[in-house]
This record gives structure tokens, sequence and C-alpha cells, in this order.
């Protein structure tokens, strides 16, 4: 399963996944260095939202690829499977 | 070293961890074998989490300080008057008081109870809200609470029903209980802060705009 993410939306989601927690941690350590009121609540709110939904996206991209991997698995034909997966005689 | 410094640092660590990672994938590119999955799961679950936590007990810490509620220059009046070494009110000899210290508003006027953390902080989103939706530009207008305030505040640190409680206390001993009297009203306790004539208050909020940095 390791192959290079180019142009896939494997690849947009990971992407999209990391700028959106790299501008929620912008927002903590701005609120952080700046503790206004406003700034405060922006971390607080928008903040949490765009961090959690990146870990969201990471999540659905490693469940799909995992979902992926077993139909390949399962599609595969017997003579292609590695033959320690054969019982032993 | 001070706590909320402390948090703060660790928090800020916790994030710069975090963006090295995320940049490192974003720069690299690598094929997503399993170990970069498991460096991006690092820089997407367990590191901002441990920043956004910290971060956010640290500003929840940071907003009980007089400074965070003085950044809304309507409340400078109020914070000049609570800081300052002649004033008689009520606020200025609360803030006087070593227990009170850097938190004298917090203090004052955090809800009692449980969850008094959560409605205070909820009520102070209200005053943000107000702060930044509505026209403060003249000057005039004057902070308010939105609910009377709580006696309950007041007796966590000064308990009644002793039998030395003055005459006045005793007379009013139900009305304070129930709230139909406030212990910091006027003739009482109170004000608790100065009280501005309008005209008053404009030059006062003008002035202190002036001095702030």
């Amino acid at each position: 399963m390791s192959e290079t993410p180019k142009s896939t939306r494997t690849d947009k989601l990971l992407r999209g996944a990391c700028y959106a927690s790299l501008l929620a941690l912008v927002l903590i350590v701005v609120s952080l260095f700046w503790p206004k009121p406003l700034a405060v609540i922006v971390a607080m709110s928008l903040g949490q939202a765009l961090g959690t939904a990146s870990l969201a996206m990471f999540l659905f991209v490693v469940a799909a690829e995992f979902r992926r991997s077993r139909i390949l698995d399962q599609a595969a034909p017997v003579s292609l499977k590695p033959k320690n997966e054969e019982k032993p005689q | 070293m001070d706590s909320h410094y402390l948090l703060s640092l660790c928090a800020l660590s916790a994030a710069i961890l975090a963006a090295a990672l995320l940049i490192g994938y974003l720069i690299k590119r690598p094929p997503l074998d399993r170990h970069t999955r498991l460096r991006l799961f690092f820089g997407l679950g367990p590191l901002p989490i441990a920043a956004a936590l910290l971060g956010n007990y640290a500003n929840l810490e940071e907003t009980k300080q007089r400074r965070f509620c003085g950044s809304c220059h309507v409340m400078t009046p109020y914070i000049m008057d609570a800081e300052s070494k002649e004033s008689g009110s009520l606020a200025a000899i609360h803030t006087r008081t070593e227990w009170f210290g850097h938190e004298s508003c917090y203090t004052c006027h955090a809800d009692y109870g449980m969850f008094g953390t959560v409605s205070t902080k909820l009520g102070g989103m209200r005053h943000v809200w107000d702060y930044y939706a509505n026209d403060w530009s003249s000057g005039t207008r004057k902070p308010k609470l939105y609910k009377p305030y709580s006696n309950k505040t007041c007796t966590q640190c000064h308990p009644q029903g002793t039998n030395r409680m003055s005459l006045a206390h005793k007379v009013h001993e139900e009305m304070l209980k129930g709230g139909a009297v406030s212990c910091a009203a006027n003739g009482c306790h109170g004000p608790p802060h100065p009280v501005y004539g309008v005209a008053d208050n404009e030059k006062k909020v003008s002035a202190a705009v002036e001095v702030l940095p």
C-alpha cells in the first residue's frame, strides 16, 4: 500500500487536512501571544473546528485506504497471493 | 515559572512539532506508507490536540486576568479605578487584597457554584459580542451586568448568620438571601465602582484611551 499520492482524492484530502491543521495551529499560537478577546474566541471556536475537521479528514483517508486494500486482497486471484498464506501440509 | 507561561510554552512546543511534521509532508510528499501515516497521525492528532488543550487552558487562565478585562477600552476607567492606590471603591479595596490580586475582576464577577466558570464565560461571550456588535464610539455608554449581582459572591468570603452580625445585616437578612437587596447597593456597601456622570465618563474614557499603549 505504499503509493505516491499525486493528484488523487486521497492526496487532496491529506493536503487539505494539513493546511486546515496548520491554520488551526496558527490561530492557537496567535491567541497565546496576543491574548485578546477576539483572538481567544477565534482560536477556541474556529481553531478547534479546523483541527477537528483535519483529524476527521485524515481518519477518513486512512479508513478508505484500509477498506480499499481489503477489497483488493479479496479480489486478487489465488495464484497472486503469497505462498506463505497457503495451509501447511 | 508562572503556570500560564509554562502552559503556553508546552502548547507552543506541541504546535511547532505538529507544524514541522505537516510542513515536512507538504514539502516532501512522500508515499503514503506506514511511516508517513504515523507521522501524519501525530501531526494531525495527538500533537494538535495537546496544543489545543494546553492552549485553551492557558487562554482560560489568561481570561481571568485583570489586564484581559481591560483590553476592551470601555473597561479602562474601571481598571484604572481598581488599580488606583488612592481609590476607596469596593473594587479598589478588593484589588489591593492579595487573594484577589491580578484576578480581582474575575473573583468578584465569577458565578458561584459547580458550573460557575462555564456560566461566567458564556456571560463574558455575550459582553464580547455586545462590544463588537454595538456602537460604543460615543464613550457615553457604560458596560453593564446582564443580571443582578449575586450576594453569594460576597458571602463566599464574608459569611453571614453569625451572632456578631450587625443590626443592619440582621434586619435585611432575608432580603439579602433572596437577592431583594444587594450588598453592593448604594447606601449599603456600594457602589462597587465609581459612578460617573455621562459627560464625566466621556472625558474619562477619552483620557484613558489616550494613555493606552
